[in-house]
């Protein structure tokens, strides 16, 4: 009785799917024309001659395999960095009571608050007194630690219940044991799920990388590929595509493996 | 060996504060310092110059039109990133049955792309001579606008870049927390015969007041930071400073113009402005619980 109604629903829904994936769509399909055929049928899925052009133009410009060794590199720096000091920050608000806890709790909380405006100019001055520009250390330095990561950690961990940690506290365990052993294997999806995103966003980094990254060497990814666009049009955009391409497929092939864990931890990042 | 077990938390809280002092508290504090110089970032020499970077933010008309943007990026940011995902978390939570897991997979996709790819994207689906999107409006008779010449257009396209990046994430956010009003909540209220917008208006909307306040905020932080990346790679914050906004501004003013002193009073006030929005957070969302 009720079908057709509720089939309406999903057209505003289909829409925005549409809107999603099509431009991805394209820009893969495009990757694959030669500059001439990108112009001529604007609206072809499937290129008239495949072919890899674009893929063989791309590598002999820029070096591909240094390319993407430093933006992983990098990401998975940050990505550790990230996992450890929110891991080892989640368990003291967890398992201890200590003085301004609360405070110092929202003290993390806030630094999501930041603009990165404010500590741009300092620590870049920093990174560059240090000698570190050009380097994706520099870049991933002042990003080891990450007030999202920590709210997610402690929302896992207080699902774990105080009666188990009363237990190992009467029978004496060290804390060091009590972390490794019990606590993170227990918490181990949400350790995956968080780590899949720290990874995914620095991997896509943009604006950071782009003040401490000058010399073309040291370059990741997605500067690189803002090199192939210029603001003045005139932008060879199956080339462009081809290295958006080929930068989309790591993240993707992450999520595909964990999506399931990545949209749960999302869903208890806002909640209380 | 005998540890002080009073000493031991802050063991494990070492790393993230040590980074964090290093990091952002004293650079906070040292942006604050330097709002009050005259400085280009090499000079050995700073001058001190009291307000005047300050009463600049407000008054010099520059930065008063990319005040202005500002607030227009924000209104827009509100519609596209917060309004129209709440509205289709509604849907999906309310008026479907089926598919409610196919949806989210596929709007959380873009999200997993970097900003500059979304740039690219876009400049060529929204190319004015060449791209698909104009390629269809004049097969039916229109002209799409040449949207790099105008700034109100330029940051709409912003916008929309955005929009494509952050939709699928808020809406899993906003659809959760629907998720976790208690059922019988919902069974009492459609039981009556009121009809389904009401019961919505009436108490779907106010038990979610908390979730919604906090994406509401995040769409507003992260927003107007996510605009960055755009700005740069399609419109260097042109035409004539018509598409830049406080943030990118600031950025311009520190490592294109070297004027470090502008910057800093411009970083301060954006962060003020955040502040206040974090206060409004506290209030509304870490200091009460859910279903009070």
């Amino acid at each position: 009785m009720n079908n057709k109604k509720y089939a309406l629903w999903h057209i505003p829904l289909i829409l925005i799917g549409i809107i999603a994936l099509l431009p991805v769509v394209f820009m893969i399909s495009n990757s694959f024309k030669t500059l001439q055929e990108s112009y001529q049928s604007i609206l072809s899925l499937i290129p008239n001659k495949p072919t890899t052009i674009n893929y063989t133009t791309l590598n002999h410009q820029v070096n591909l395999v240094h390319l993407i060794w430093n933006t992983f590199f990098m990401a998975t720096i940050v990505t550790l960095g990230k996992l450890f000091t929110g891991l080892l920050a989640a368990y003291a608000f967890r398992y201890y009571q200590f003085k301004h806890k609360n405070l110092i709790y929202l003290l993390f909380v806030a630094t999501i608050f930041v603009p990165f405006t404010i500590v741009m100019i300092p620590n870049y001055l920093v990174i560059a007194k240090l000698n570190l520009l050009n380097s994706v250390i520099g870049v991933a330095l002042p990003q080891l630690c990450d007030a999202t990561g920590i709210m997610i950690f402690l929302k896992t961990m207080e699902k774990i219940p105080g009666s188990l940690f009363d237990s190992l506290k009467i029978d004496d365990i060290p804390n060091r044991r009590i972390f490794f052993n019990i606590v993170l294997p227990i918490i181990k999806p949400s350790i995956i799920s968080v780590g899949a995103m720290f990874f995914i966003n620095s991997w896509n980094e943009y604006v950071w990388p782009t003040l401490i990254l000058k010399d073309k060497s040291s370059f990741t990814l997605p500067l690189a590929l803002q090199n192939y666009i210029s603001s003045e049009g005139g932008t060879n955009f199956p080339l462009a595509m081809a290295l958006s391409s080929i930068m989309i497929i790591l993240p993707l092939i992450i999520y595909l493996i964990f999506q399931r864990y990545i949209l749960n931890s999302i869903s208890n990042s806002g909640l209380k | 060996m005998h540890n002080n077990k009073k000493f031991l938390p802050f063991i494990y809280l070492l790393p993230t504060g040590i980074l964090l002092t290093i990091f952002m508290i004293i650079p906070i504090i040292y942006t604050f310092y330097l709002s009050f110089f005259d400085w280009n970032l090499i000079a050995p020499t700073k001058d001190f110059v009291g307000m005047k970077n300050y009463i600049e933010v407000f008054t010099d008309p520059v930065n008063q039109k990319v005040l202005l943007n500002t607030f227009f990026y924000i209104v827009l940011l509100l519609v596209l990133n917060f309004i129209i995902p709440y509205v289709i978390s509604l849907i999906v939570k309310f008026f479907i049955k089926r598919m409610q897991g196919v949806y989210k997979i596929i709007f959380f996709i873009p999200s997993l792309f970097s900003l500059v790819v979304g740039a690219m994207i876009f400049s060529w689906l929204l190319n004015p001579v060449s791209g698909p999107v104009a390629f269809l409006f004049r097969q039916s008779g229109f002209v799409l606008p040449n949207w790099t010449n105008s700034g109100g257009l330029a940051i709409v396209v912003i916008c929309l870049i955005t929009n494509w990046k952050v939709f699928g994430y808020n809406f899993i956010l906003l659809l959760t927390g629907l998720g976790s009003i208690p059922k019988n909540i919902i069974d009492a209220s459609t039981v009556d015969r009121i009809p389904k917008w009401r019961m919505i208006w009436n108490v779907i909307l106010p038990m979610n007041r908390s979730i919604a306040i906090y994406v509401l905020i995040l769409t507003i932080v992260q927003g107007l930071q996510y605009a960055f990346t755009p700005i740069n790679v399609i419109t260097t914050g042109g035409p004539y400073y018509g598409s830049s906004n406080v943030l990118y501004h600031t950025y311009l003013n520190a490592f294109v113009l070297y004027r470090t002193g502008s910057a800093s009073a411009l970083a301060i006030t954006t962060f003020i402005i955040f502040l206040v929005l974090l206060y409004l957070e506290i209030r509304f969302v870490e200091g009460r619980s859910r279903y009070e």
